[in-house]
């Protein structure tokens, strides 16, 4: 079992990409794999949808944090931390029905909430933020502006419209001084995929921290309400997450991103 | 390629509040602002003191996160329940614009009896007009006012924005507020000029209700001139037309100019509305060139920047404004003497007659000790 790291040196990470890209999926995963390896995690989920925690639960939602307050609850750390597998503490931020409100203003303050009502997060060994999509307003960039995000990852394929969004949030990154710390490749088994990921990885400055091979037993175990690491934990896909994760918890090499330009971008993914 | 708009960097009312304003002079009973409860608290204040309601859907944090559609239509039953209102205006705010909330749902959730003028408004254009124009618009839409009014409305607008960009308040980057030069100064001034047989014409191209004040200037002027026994001496024009503008509007200029009738104070020259403002200069102007080439001085009040210097020329020119703003600009233009009064806004609202200046008093105190009557 590797040794907890203290407080000073606790890793609070983003994970950025498309939307639909699996960012919840690898997120709970690399939690649950972490948790396996005795580190405290905590994964907040950002996403309105709120399935980032929902595989670590066995199926179960958990009340979102802007659930409790769209009620006026006084929101205490019991009310919106859940233990889920291996003890990963799961928190889910929520949002405004669709069409209505601000998801963005809604995550300011949930991530404001959250500070206060949950001293807990001090002791973990992991935090994961599981954020909606690209950055694509203020409030979605909040976790990092506000300090609460240190590092972080860029989840694509190597499809071009998830490389457009992955090159624009480097830009976003680079924009408010975040350093990037790799890309991950969640395959939709595209010809030459890895390579493309890769070289994008490499022209950027940054470099590909793992390739997620498309299996059927991600989504099987996604629908029963599972991580891969809980229900299918001997899969060779399990063991690609475990590595995930030891990537990240020892991962000490960070750039702020640059960009291609588009003509670039598409002759890549040619 | 167009040029760059100047960035105004000094304080100025915002869009919301125009529309504010633009709701009371269509006569709303009530006045709903759909953001947070501080939101344009000065001027909603204000304009409860001139009788409309204002009220608040008073979003919080919650509201900006989730919305505040059920809040607003709630709102709309109470309103319509505790004022029995004729016609009820509903604002946006920064808040609620930027979240995308829109009106129109609430209203119908709210399924009233009374018309209702939607407002979508922020506060972030850079020229305030734009929030009296989404307010005429709905306006007629609602039937409020017809085409050719907001036709007309919009002429005076695009003029009024013409009017500050050129010499007023956003004629500058920044301008520092002013209180402009010393009343007892610019009234021993005045006195001296009639007192020497001097001849003045008074120009009232006042704002609106701000006339109720400005009004009060030519009222002691002439009363000043009448004591001097110069009163032959004195030509009044003022924009009390209470045939045009919105309904409020017609109803100043009518108490306006009744209220100087009784004062024994003759309008020569009819100017215009009192919307009409940013364009009586041409006006005036005309007026200037035909029939009063050879007076010797102008006393502006109001907008005087509004007045072009081509129709002063050869004039000594004493101006009064309400902007503390404006007093650069004015004395840039080549006004000799240029007063604020302070604190007019609050003075005027909810008034129909003429309210004391104080200029007026200044120039009939200062008048009383030199003529020693």
């Amino acid at each position: 079992m590797l040794m907890t790291t203290s407080a000073k040196n606790q890793k609070r990470i983003a994970i950025y990409g498309k939307g639909g890209i699996g960012k919840s999926s690898t997120a709970s995963n690399v939690a649950a794999a972490c948790a396996d390896e005795g580190y405290k995690v905590m994964i907040i989920g950002c996403d309105p949808k709120s399935d980032s925690s929902i595989t670590l639960l066995g199926g179960k939602r958990i009340p979102t944090i802007l659930d409790l307050l769209r009620q006026n609850i006084d929101v205490r750390e019991k009310d919106i931390v859940f233990e889920g597998y291996g003890g990963v503490k799961c928190v889910e931020v929520g949002g405004p029905e669709p069409g209505i409100g601000c998801a963005g203003r809604g995550i300011i303050v949930a991530i404001q909430k959250l500070q206060k009502a949950c001293p807990s997060m001090s002791d973990m060994d992991l935090i994961i933020y599981d954020v909606p999509g690209d950055i694509v307003c203020g409030g979605f960039v909040a976790p990092i502006r506000k300090g609460l995000v240190t590092e972080a990852y860029i989840l694509t394929s190597g499809e071009y419209m998830p490389l457009y969004a992955a090159n624009n949030i480097c830009k976003g990154l680079a924009k408010i001084d975040t350093p990037l710390s790799g890309i991950i490749c969640n395959s939709r088994s595209v010809t030459r995929e890895e390579e493309i990921v890769r070289r994008f990885s490499e022209e950027i400055g940054s470099r590909l921290v793992a390739f997620i091979p498309k299996e059927q037993i991600v989504q099987d175990c996604e629908r029963d309400g599972f991580s891969v690491l809980e229900k299918a934990p001997r899969s060779d896909i399990a063991h690609v997450y475990r590595n995930l994760a030891k990537a990240i918890m020892f991962n000490d090499q960070s750039i702020l991103p640059g960009s291609l330009d588009d003509e670039r971008l598409r002759e890549l993914t040619r | 390629m167009m040029g760059k708009e100047l960035s105004i960097i000094h304080p100025r009312p915002s869009s919301i509040v125009a529309a504010l304003y633009t709701l009371r002079d269509l006569n709303v009973d009530v006045a709903i602002l759909h953001g947070p409860p501080g939101c344009s608290f000065k001027h909603a204040r204000l304009l409860e003191e001139d009788g409309i309601r204002v009220v608040t859907t008073a979003l919080d944090e919650n509201g900006f996160v989730f919305g505040g559609r059920q809040e607003l239509s709630s709102l709309l039953e109470k309103v319509n329940e505790m004022f029995k209102p004729r016609l009820i205006g509903v604002v946006g705010t920064c808040a609620s614009m930027i979240i995308g909330e829109e009106l129109r749902e609430p209203v119908e959730d709210a399924n009233l009896d009374v018309p209702v003028i939607e407002v979508e408004v922020h506060a972030g254009y850079p020229d305030n007009t734009k929030g009296v124009l989404i307010t005429l618009e709905s306006a007629c839409e609602v039937g409020v006012i017809d085409r050719e009014e907001l036709e007309r409305q919009k002429v005076l607008l695009h003029e009024a924005t013409q009017v500050e960009k050129r010499h007023g308040a956003a004629s500058r980057q920044y301008l520092e507020p002013s209180r402009g030069d010393v009343k007892y100064k610019v009234a021993e001034r005045v006195i001296r000029l009639l007192q020497e047989g001097r001849k003045c014409i008074t120009i009232m191209n006042a704002k609106k209700e701000t006339g109720y004040m400005f009004a009060d200037i030519t009222a002691a002027v002439n009363e000043v001139a009448l004591a001097l026994g110069k009163e032959g001496n004195v030509v009044n024009m003022a924009n009390v037309d209470d045939s045009l503008g919105l309904p409020r509007v017609r109803h100043h200029a009518k108490c306006i100019a009744a209220d100087l009738k009784e004062r024994g104070i003759t309008v020569h020259e009819i100017i215009g509305g009192m919307d009409e403002y940013p364009v009586t200069g041409e006006r005036v102007n005309e007026l200037i060139k035909q029939k009063y080439k050879d007076y010797d001085f102008a006393l502006i009040t109001g907008v005087p920047h509004a007045i072009p210097m081509e129709a002063l020329e050869g004039m000594e020119v004493i101006s009064v404004t309400n902007g503390p703003r404006q007093v650069l600009p004015l004395k840039e233009m080549g006004h000799q003497h240029v007063i604020v009064e302070i604190d007019l806004h609050p003075k005027t609202l909810g008034v129909n007659h003429i309210v004391e200046s104080e200029f007026g008093a200044t120039l009939r105190e200062v008048a009383k000790d030199m003529l020693g009557k």
